[in-house]
């Protein structure tokens, strides 16, 4: 049976190395811009300032039951794609070139088109509107159920 | 397909979503899976057609936070207590997920811990060949699922990076049997021993177009009453006689190009206290490895096109008995390498056509484990060669 002393040695070292594996990683990517909001009525509107420095920005509300990710496809133009997987409805991980499953392998480019299986169907996708006066972002989410 | 429960009928996701029968928080969900194929040994000359397995799977959503998920598992097409079939029915997974954020989730009852590519993503639909990789099915012995608590996530701070933990019941040594590794030696969650438990990690990042995984298990196989396992010199308690297995692997997915590769190595320190116990020739490591390359042509002609056929080829090389107690018997026929080539033919998602070759090759039998020698049984050869033509679905 593990002994005392081992399971701390061992416990200590998983620690440091999770730590350091963190922060390796977090030189690789920096964090995606998040923009939290409450949705009232049935849009959301988010500032383009949130594409100051990446491609795309995760629109996070406490009343949606998963995130959205806005993916800026031109100056004018933005996809707004809801994280859940068309597969098993799990929450989907983003990144800068796609987003991903964790939970059974699906992964989704930033159309929201499947790009390996097992999901089969294309995420579900928001209408959206850039306001140039504003510089805002309206996402139509008349169809989220919430 | 989403089922109401109120109703009682079964809609399509689409038609009951349109026609308002779906309240938002409470819905069932029917699917499945499953897999067939017929396969040709050219050494033997003889031929084999197989149900493989169907695969039912029910979810419930209770609330916004609470879920059922649960998967039955039918191998072999039926199952007889007069030996008609010879097939295993089985849960497969069976548990509650908890979400307690966006970003965490907890699952507690019969699941599968996040270990290799195989144990968790295990649709047929997701891995060329009709078999699922030889060194995940030996050495990991997917879909290993066992009881317990997991806690898994995704770092805000870091995108593309997940993690995962899970406590599990152990396993039990007394079944590990030479040639299948671990694999008897699990529960499945039948009535398995608690006394002695398991622990499980994993990470897994995304970067760019690469899928990164490292994991580990260190659990007991000894879940006896003390006075039993002293008197078969066993060591007790949570972790005793302990097994240890870590994992990596790599996939990177491109423009119709996927490449795979893991590597695993199993440890089992007192092999020699097993082996005296149950005289299974249990070894003390297990190795193996694999790489894959697969390109689906079809993007020579259409970049576009949702539609696959991939050729691919892989090498899997394994030890079952890389190292072994002074009191195991060694058997080169565990050391095997298998090259496996073929064709996936995608016609829509979900569906997937299969005919690939394998050619297994090992080690020489060594006589001491001969129990029935040569004319009474069958010549073994060292090299094989096998053809299957099978298909899979997902829906």
């Amino acid at each position: 049976m593990i002994n005392r002393r081992t399971f701390i040695k061992s416990s200590c070292v998983a620690c440091a190395s999770g730590m350091l594996f963190s922060e390796l990683m977090s030189s690789c990517a920096p964090a995606l811009p998040t923009f939290k909001t409450a949705i009232e009525g049935k849009s959301i509107s988010v500032p383009v300032t949130y594409f100051a420095a990446s491609n795309v920005a995760i629109v996070r509300d406490n009343m949606a039951e998963y995130d959205i990710l806005v993916v800026k496809k031109s100056e004018e133009q933005f996809d707004a794609i809801y994280m859940r997987c068309s597969h098993r409805e799990n929450p989907l991980t983003a990144t800068p070139t796609g987003l991903h499953c964790s939970a059974h392998g699906s992964s989704f480019d930033l159309n929201g088109q499947v790009t390996k299986e097992p999901a089969t169907a294309p995420l579900q996708k928001f209408p959206t509107e850039f306001d140039r006066t504003n510089g805002t972002i309206s996402i139509n989410i008349q169809s989220l159920k919430l | 397909m989403i089922a109401t429960s109120a109703s009682a009928q079964v809609f399509t996701r689409e038609d009951s979503l349109q026609a308002g029968l779906v309240r938002s928080t409470q819905q069932t969900v029917l699917s499945g899976y499953g897999q067939a194929k017929v396969q040709y040994d050219l050494r033997y000359r003889t031929g084999e057609a197989n149900l493989t397995r169907n695969v039912l799977f029910i979810g419930h959503k209770f609330s916004r936070r609470v879920y059922f998920f649960s998967e039955l598992e039918l191998e072999n097409a039926g199952v007889s207590s007069t030996g008609g079939f010879k097939g295993e029915i089985s849960m497969e997974q069976l548990f509650l997920k908890f979400n307690i954020n966006r970003d965490i989730y907890l699952t507690a009852g019969l699941f599968i811990p996040r270990i290799g590519i195989i144990n968790e993503n295990h649709l047929p639909t997701t891995f060329n060949g009709n078999d699922r990789t030889f060194v995940e099915t030996f050495i990991i012995p997917a879909t290993w699922r066992e009881l317990g608590i997991g806690l898994y996530g995704n770092s805000r701070r870091i995108p593309g990076l997940n993690y995962s933990f899970a406590v599990l019941n152990g396993l039990n040594s007394a079944g590990f049997k030479n040639g299948t590794g671990i694999a008897d030696g699990r529960f499945e969650g039948s009535q398995a021993t608690a006394s002695n438990i398991a622990i499980t990690g994993a990470l897994l990042y995304y970067y760019r177009n690469f899928r990164l995984q490292a994991s580990g298990y260190f659990g007991g196989t000894a879940g006896l009453v003390k006075r039993v396992a002293d008197s078969l010199q066993l060591k007790s308690g949570a972790f005793g006689t302990p097994l240890g297995l870590v994992e990596a692997n790599a996939q990177y997915h491109k423009n119709g190009l996927a490449i795979k590769a893991l590597a695993v190595s199993a440890h089992l320190p007192d092999a020699f206290r097993v082996n005296r116990a149950y005289a299974n020739n249990t070894p003390s490591s297990m190795m193996g490895a694999y790489a894959e390359a697969g390109y689906n042509i079809l993007k020579i002609w259409s970049d576009g096109t949702t539609k696959n056929l991939t050729l691919f080829l892989r090498y899997e090389w394994m030890d079952l008995n890389r190292t072994l107690p002074s009191n195991g018997i060694i058997n080169p026929t565990l050391r095997k390498t298998y090259v496996v080539t073929g064709i996936t033919f995608q016609p829509t998602q979900g569906v997937m056509v299969k005919l690939d070759y394998v050619m297994r090759q090992t080690g020489e039998r060594n006589p001491e484990l001969v129990v029935t020698p040569f004319p009474s049984a069958l010549p073994y050869y060292t090299s094989n060669g096998f053809v299957n033509l099978g298909f899979g679905y997902s829906f």
